[in-house]
């Protein structure tokens, strides 16, 4: 199983499965992150052959679909984690969407769990995926009315302050920091402290 | 058997099986009962935190500054800064801890993988009950929340290198290597590019401990944060301006020359130092000066002024001569800069080397100077030109910044010999040789200079290239009676540098005296002594030698560069009767003001050799100038 493999021959079979989707989809870039992990930057428009492809060798477990903003460039870049059971190897598929127009596909016929990964990414980025008619439901975030929290143009203090009006405390913790240093002597009140 | 009767039998079989196991599966489930719950019964029981687990806070009161990053950083605005009463006031510090809102945190951990000196901690600590509110609001100590032995908590979340969020290299900029810089008096430090200085800004927290320690309190957090925005007129209005609400504080018109060869204390106490290197704070202000052309200096700066009929005489146009004229002028005043010799900026433009302030950069700022309306009068000696009463009489009032143009001498046996010199008066023909004002000076193929500060590092890393280009190698010996490299007064940059530059250090060694060739009038070299102590246990000068140690360098000529003193010959007895003196130094109030109302000093003779500080010295004495001539109305001449 997969412990039984060793780099060198794990390494083999990820060369012979490079040169097979060169042959299929053309050049694409394939980024070393370790001995069994690669990264496959794909065009959008190759992205679901290659992840039918990938699932029809063996990469079949998708670990998450999970999302990247890269404001600056205007993108927004998807990134698929496949894996495979019999070698321990694992490719991130990735992809790059206009972060104007952020449309892309599902999954959820190749992976049913996908429809939540898209939920979510759709929840925390805005991406919306054609085919889950569920996309937009929430998933954690209930009645949430600002920009996808993870965008990076997202302001969490000022949601934070907007949302959480800063409350006054009957207390002054810097004596009782003091106190409890010992640099002063007194009483500290106030509740009990541990369970 | 048919093979239908012998698959019934079969079904009869496993039917039987599933009954009895349906029948006795709860029975097995009662076993259970006497057995120990596999639930962890909180709170009695507690389960521990991952060791990377995010709980709650713990501060080394000791290790924090007080810099208030965390709270800055803080998304759900959690972190309050507060002020803690009677903590020591320091430089390099603020008398203030975070105190933390349970109620808001998020436990991101983002202020503890930016804390700048390690100080603020999460634990795996995560239960805590109480019923009041107040309870989650607290400021965090080594006790942390639950108030226990700080050996007894457990660490969690610890910044790693992919959760850093300080940037904790700086960005050199390029410089010459030391043997091609040794050639030329040509400036060998590069001003950044704007991709090194925008990279170099976006390392500053803003925090602000360098203001409180910049002698004029320069806006540095505001005219970093401008380079990074690549708001160049913006940045160079912060450095001209200073903050206008507050009368122009931390304004400095001579930003350029800052820009070069401060003293840079602020970097000593930059908050990045603590875990990395300093901002380079210096070469940034460097950067803004560099990069606005002078023609856009007046767009990005101007002064609501309305003319007064006062005037005022300034003697000495040094840093805080000038910088006293640029805010007197800002304020509408008429000013008059009496200057003796026939170039403005005093050691600026006599003393400092040009490899490290080049003539240009000097000019620049004073040109705006001048361009605000100060009249700086060169070739004009008071004392000499015109008398200090003379001035009594034109003027308002008068600030005095004569500075240290006087060198000292060991006095040591045949000191007096014309080839042992004093390091300012060469200093000053040396630069006057290099702008094709004055013949070439003296330079012997081989020399000794005497001193550990920067002056001395400035004349033997003069002589290196002078010798380098007339002679084509470097022979200069350096000795100081400090005993390491620490001890020296000179930047340890310098000293560096000096090293690179081929110049050999011998410090720890008190001269004793000038060794001549037999029978010749030619220096051979200086006999030293070995000095064991430099300062006596109550911290005053007072130098111990071990006679028994004796060091002989090499030498045909000898520079003596032990400390500069103050000329005051230009003030009358009347005058000077009547000011206050420490040492050599004038005392005044906080405005500058000495025990003659009328009379303003600052700069060298008031707070030593610093440029900083005597542009800082410049500023307040224009407030208190201006705060003279206001409350007298109609001055008596």
């Amino acid at each position: 199983m997969m412990n039984s493999m060793n780099d060198a021959s794990v390494s083999q079979e990820l060369q012979k499965v490079f040169e097979e989707l060169k042959s299929m989809f053309g050049s694409c870039e394939a980024v070393h992150i370790d001995a069994r992990q690669y990264k496959l930057i794909v065009p959008s428009d190759k992205t679901l052959g290659m992840l039918t492809y990938l699932k029809s060798i063996g990469y079949s477990h998708l670990s998450i679909i999970t999302c990247v903003d890269w404001i600056d460039e205007k993108k927004f870049e998807l990134v698929y984690i496949l894996f495979n059971w019999s070698n321990g190897a694992t490719f991130l598929v990735s992809t790059f969407i206009d972060r104007d127009r952020p449309v892309f596909y599902t999954v959820k016929d190749m992976w049913p769990t996908a429809e939540y990964y898209e939920r979510d990414v759709h929840e925390f980025f805005g991406v919306e995926f054609e085919g889950n008619e569920n996309c937009k439901k929430p998933l954690m975030l209930e009645l949430w009315d600002d920009l996808p929290p993870l965008r990076k143009d997202f302001d969490p203090l000022q949601y934070s302050k907007e949302h959480f009006p800063d409350r006054t405390y009957e207390k002054d913790p810097i004596h009782e920091a003091r106190i409890i240093r010992g640099d002063i002597e007194g009483d500290i009140e106030g509740g009990e402290i541990d369970g | 058997m048919s093979e239908k009767n012998e698959r019934n039998e079969r079904n009869e079989k496993n039917e039987t099986k599933t009954l009895q196991k349906s029948f006795f599966a709860p029975l097995l489930g009662w076993k259970a009962l006497f057995e120990k719950p596999v639930t962890i019964r909180v709170p009695k029981e507690k389960r521990e935190a991952a060791p990377r687990y995010r709980g709650f806070h713990i501060n080394d009161w000791e290790k924090c500054i007080g810099c208030g990053t965390c709270s800055r950083i803080c998304p759900t605005d959690a972190i309050t800064m507060v002020e803690v009463p009677d903590m020591k006031q320091e430089y390099g510090m603020k008398p203030q801890r975070p105190t933390i809102d349970y109620g808001r945190c998020s436990f991101c951990g983002m202020c503890v993988d930016i804390c700048t000196t390690g100080s603020l901690q999460m634990t795996r600590e995560y239960i805590f009950f109480s019923h009041d509110a107040n309870d989650f609001y607290y400021a965090p100590t080594e006790r942390g929340l639950l108030d226990k032995e700080p050996s007894e908590i457990k660490v969690g979340w610890t910044r790693d290198e992919s959760s850093e969020l300080l940037d904790l290299d700086r960005i050199l900029p390029d410089a010459m290597e030391s043997s091609e810089r040794i050639d030329s008096f040509v400036e060998f430090v590069k001003a950044y590019s704007k991709e090194q200085a925008v990279a170099e800004a976006a390392r500053c927290v803003e925090c602000g401990i360098c203001v409180d320690r910049c002698p004029q309190h320069m806006r540095i957090p505001e005219y970093i944060k401008s380079i990074w925005k690549d708001d160049l007129k913006d940045a160079l209005k912060w450095l001209l301006k200073g903050d206008e609400e507050q009368s122009n504080l931390g304004a400095n018109p001579l930003s350029g020359v800052c820009g070069r060869v401060c003293t840079h204390r602020c970097e000593e106490v930059c908050t990045i130092s603590h875990r990395g290197e300093a901002v380079a704070i210096r070469w940034l202000k460097r950067y803004i000066v560099d990069n606005v052309p002078i023609e856009e200096w007046n767009d990005a700066v101007s002064f609501d002024t309305s003319k007064t009929d006062k005037k005022v005489a300034i003697v000495g146009s040094g840093p805080a001569g000038l910088s006293a004229g640029y805010f007197l002028a800002s304020m509408g005043y008429d000013v008059n800069v009496y200057e003796s010799m026939n170039r403005p900026g005093g050691v600026m433009r006599y003393g400092i080397p040009k490899y490290r302030l080049p003539d240009e950069a000097l000019d620049k700022d004073i040109a705006f100077i001048e361009a605000m309306g100060v009249k700086i009068l060169t070739g004009v000696a008071v004392g000499r030109d015109i008398s200090f009463d003379e001035l009594k009489n034109r003027y308002d009032a008068i600030f005095i910044s004569t500075g240290l143009t006087l060198g000292r001498s060991t006095r040591v046996p045949g000191s007096d010999h014309p080839d042992v010199v004093q390091a300012l008066p060469l200093l000053r023909e040396i630069r006057d040789y290099l702008r094709g004002e004055g013949p070439e000076p003296k330079i012997a193929k081989r020399v000794v200079v005497i001193g550990g500060g920067n002056v001395a590092m400035d004349i033997a890393r003069s002589l290196a290239r002078l010798q380098k280009m007339k002679y084509g190698e470097v022979n200069v010996t350096l000795t100081c009676l400090e005993r390491t490299y620490e001890e020296m007064p000179a930047d340890l940059e310098e000293i560096e540098e000096a090293i690179e530059e081929g110049i050999t250090i011998n410090p720890g060694w008190g001269p004793k005296e000038v060794i001549f060739f037999p029978d010749e009038d030619k220096i051979k070299g200086l006999k030293c002594v070995k000095c064991v102590e430099v300062f006596d246990e109550n911290k005053r000068f007072n130098p111990k030698y071990d006679e028994s140690q004796v060091s002989y360098f090499d030498g045909d000529m000898i520079i003596e560069a032990i400390g500069q003193a103050p000329d005051y010959s230009y003030l009358p007895e009347e005058w000077k009767a009547k000011i206050q003196f420490v040492g050599p130094r004038i005392l005044t109030n906080n405005l500058r003001q000495t025990q003659i109302p009328w009379l303003f000093a600052g700069g060298d003779i008031v707070n030593g050799p610093d440029i900083i500080h005597g542009i800082a010295d410049g500023y307040w004495a224009a407030r208190g100038i201006d705060e003279y001539l206001d409350s007298n109305g109609n001055v008596e001449k």
